[in-house]
């Protein structure tokens, strides 16, 4: 029997419309606008000013913090302007504007397709180079990677989960190059298994990818033939459910173990990176490239098979260049989405820039993607059973409606990791995540506080 | 695109809603209905059509005349409730007494409440109840089926087999064996039809089927029903065990009455019964004993209305007691 993870969970059609269209390489743009704050934590610091050159790879703004990351440059030009400018997520946040000149990139790096296998001793090494090539996490959260494979004192990776469940539907970037980049892939899983002290890893992926469950195999088989490092990796077929590529539902599924309340998954001896993370991980350690590309997917029902694309991108890319190039917004878009459908920012125009972490271009119509009227609670008990952290979104919402923090924290509001399940599941659409989310940002200030 | 929808995640949402939720509730109640149609002929026809009217003008009546607010009978819940009234009741009640039945289900159990999702109580069953406190001589006057099938029976008022079993141990000394409606029979034929009840009762088969179409919709789970059914089956089987004199057997207790029609449909609803699976296991033993209780040993032969009103009343506390399975919290 195929694993998957124990409680709750959705079946939304998972519309992987692009998963067959290959993944073609953007021309640069004229202009680009690359944010400092591509990461979760402190924004990273500027050092650069207009007027002056930047190569592709230059960094052009440092970590401001234990948790923050480099920012490179993904052109080669002249900086223009450093300053506020809309995000994703509709904030003002600082963005270097360069314009291009050419396609220069800074000494070292290593663009040509040669796999490189053999994988350098010095974990110490490895580590400074994930983090001054400014590697992320990629599945969404965009953590610095760096920070994630040094465990706490006292902790011990037990096991390496390689998440290439790409449980959203629509995208299918994570397909792409578990297809296209399969031993790149797991190369950079080595690497990552090696400075967790060789932890046995295991690569998660959905039944509903059967190609790149073969693919990934085949690579893991023909590594493995290679040399030591690559022992001890396995791939695992998950059975379809959403959201499996949550990381404490992946670490259920993998490993039978349920991460507590606020706890991290290195408590049950678990680190979880995205398979597009490995792919940098291994750019960065073998190729000496930074992260300053990554690929996302163009879809969306209404648009033709031939308008379907898995694009590789620089970031900064402005989204409406990458829109034009793909042929335009189809007409019946009434809601873009960057990301998936379940957790990915409807964004209010095409404005914003790519960022480390942008996985797709979704265009929903406006029949799939408005909700109907609100009516009144039924208590049929969906949204208790679609949630997988196993909470009751129906009691949270009426405490969140009364402001009732006590009941809202005992009832572990707080654990709720925004899936969407809830809302997704409600016959009665009631917005059962809109309103748990702010009650669920306010109960974590409070104990945020009490600490 | 000159202006894109900006909200907040989740961007998709599941075909289902109440209304449709509703309608499969209809759908399932359908074999039921048609073979009450087939047993109890125009009767049933015309008990069904005064109740669902009934039910619904009552609601639209309160909604827009009382509560000045748009009217909500086109989620459905009312025409499920005056489906479920028909089908609990004799068919031979007069109109009158179904309007009244109405009246308390939806008037007085749903909207006083504040309406759907909000009643603590069964509204179909708050109707017959009250019917069968206040119209004791109606509520019991049980015409035998003279439909289009059933052997064309002349109209025959006779007592369910619950209740001739009651009336009859209730005498001094009275022994099961003595009483030939229980001796007599034949459980085969009461899969399919069971003659003597509520319009809703005729067919476990009926009842099955919808149960079944329930639970591969999705609309229910099947914890609750299985608990009241297996609560029956243990609890009488003890006592039938012990004295099989005295005491009517499971099978007996399983297909006659009102228990497949509640433990399918009325202990189910999903406003009135608990929200968690412990909880729900808990309300359906509740359901059980508490009908075999009243069928044993209290003053009416049935008691699967009474037992599911007063489990209702249980379920806030069971939702408090009972939660579900937390991740990470074990």
């Amino acid at each position: 029997m195929m694993k998957t993870f124990s409680i709750g969970g959705i079946h939304p059609n998972d519309n992987k419309i692009s998963k067959d269209c290959k993944i073609e390489v953007l021309p640069v743009p004229s202009k680009v606008f690359i944010s400092v704050a591509q990461h979760l934590g402190a924004p990273a610091t500027p050092v650069v000013k207009p007027g002056d050159q930047v190569k592709v790879g230059q960094v052009i703004a440092e970590p401001a913090g234990f948790i923050s990351a480099y920012v490179h440059s993904s052109v080669s030009g002249t900086v223009k302007s450093v300053g506020p400018r809309q995000d994703l997520a509709g904030n003002n946040m600082t963005h270097i504007e360069i314009d291009v000149d050419g396609d220069e990139w800074v000494e070292g790096v290593d663009l040509t397709d040669t796999l490189v296998t053999a994988i350098p001793e010095d974990n110490k090494a490895i580590l400074e180079k994930i983090k001054m090539c400014g590697v992320v996490g990629l599945g969404g959260a965009t953590f610095p990677a760096h920070v994630k494979l040094c465990p706490p004192p006292g902790k011990v990776a037990e096991c390496l989960i390689l998440n290439g469940a790409e449980c959203e539907p629509y995208l299918t970037s994570d397909n792409r190059i578990m297809l296209e980049k399969s031993k790149e892939i797991v190369v950079g899983a080595a690497i990552m298994k090696q400075v967790l002290g060789g932890c046995k890893t295991v690569i998660g992926i959905e039944e509903n990818k059967p190609e790149a469950i073969k693919a990934m195999s085949a690579a893991v088989a023909e590594l493995q033939k290679v040399g030591k490092s690559y022992e001890g990796i396995s791939v695992m077929a998950l059975k379809k459910k959403y959201p499996q590529g949550g990381e404490k539902q992946l670490i259920d599924a993998v490993m039978g173990r349920q991460v507590k309340s606020m706890g991290l998954p290195i408590d049950v001896g678990a680190v979880v990176q995205n398979v597009a993370t490995s792919l940098a991980v291994y750019e960065a350690v073998q190729k000496n490239i930074p992260l300053i590309t990554n690929v996302l997917t163009v879809t969306g029902n209404c648009l033709p098979m031939d308008k379907q694309h898995n694009y590789k991108f620089r970031i900064g890319m402005p989204l409406s260049y990458i829109a034009e190039y793909a042929g335009g917004v189809p007409e019946q878009a009434a809601k873009i989405i960057s990301g998936g459908p379940m957790m990915g920012k409807a964004i209010a125009n095409l404005d914003a820039t790519t960022v480390k972490g942008s996985s797709s271009l979704l265009y929903l119509t406006a029949e799939q993607t408005v909700r109907g009227e609100e009516s009144p609670c039924i208590r049929c008990g969906r949204c208790a059973d679609a949630c997988p952290m196993g909470l009751e979104p129906f009691l949270l919402q009426k405490y969140a409606r009364h402001n009732m923090m006590d009941e809202l924290e005992e009832n572990a509001v707080q654990d709720c990791i925004e899936c969407g399940c809830c809302l997704y599941s409600c016959p009665a659409n009631i917005p059962l995540l809109d309103v748990i989310r702010i009650a669920k940002g306010d109960v974590i200030r409070i104990i945020r506080t009490r600490k | 695109m000159d202006k894109l929808l900006v909200s907040p995640s989740p961007h998709l949402h599941t075909k289902t809603s109440t209304k449709s939720l509703m309608r499969d509730v209809v759908i399932a109640l359908m074999p039921a209905v048609i073979v009450s149609f087939l047993f109890y002929g125009w009767s049933s026809m015309l008990l069904m059509a005064v109740s669902i009217a009934s039910c619904l003008l009552v609601e639209l009546f309160i909604t827009r005349f009382l509560l000045k607010k748009p009217s909500t009978i086109a989620d459905c819940s009312a025409l499920v409730t005056g489906i479920l009234l028909a089908l609990n009741l004799p068919t031979a009640t007069p109109w009158w007494v179904v309007f009244i039945g109405s009246v308390v289900a939806i008037g007085v159990a749903k909207m006083t409440f504040g309406g759907l999702g909000q009643n603590l109580f069964n509204p179909a069953l708050v109707g017959r109840v009250f019917l069968l406190i206040s119209f004791p001589t109606y509520m019991t006057n049980w015409t035998r089926p003279q439909g289009f099938i059933g052997g064309g029976l002349d109209a025959l008022t006779g007592a369910t087999p619950l209740g001739k079993v009651k009336e009859l141990m209730s005498m001094d000394g009275a022994t099961l064996t003595s009483i030939p409606e229980y001796m007599d029979l034949n459980y085969c034929d009461m899969l399919f039809y069971n003659i003597g009840g509520s319009a809703g009762e005729i067919s476990a088969i009926a009842l099955l089927l919808g149960f079944a179409y329930l639970l591969i919709r999705g609309v229910i789970k099947p914890h609750i029903t299985l608990s009241i059914i297996m609560t029956v089956a243990v609890f009488s089987g003890i006592f039938w065990l012990i004295d099989p004199a005295q005491f009517t057997d499971p099978l007996f207790n399983i297909l006659t009455g009102g228990l497949l029609l509640g433990a399918i449909f009325m202990a189910t609803d999903y406003v009135t019964s608990p929200m968690s699976k412990t909880g729900g296991i808990v309300f359906g033993i509740g359901i059980g004993v508490i009908t075999m209780l009243i069928r044993y040993f209290g003053a009416y032969p049935e008691g699967v209305s009474f037992a599911i009103l007063i489990m209702n009343s249980v379920v806030p506390l069971l939702n408090k007691w009972f939660h579900t399975k937390k991740y990470g919290r074990a």
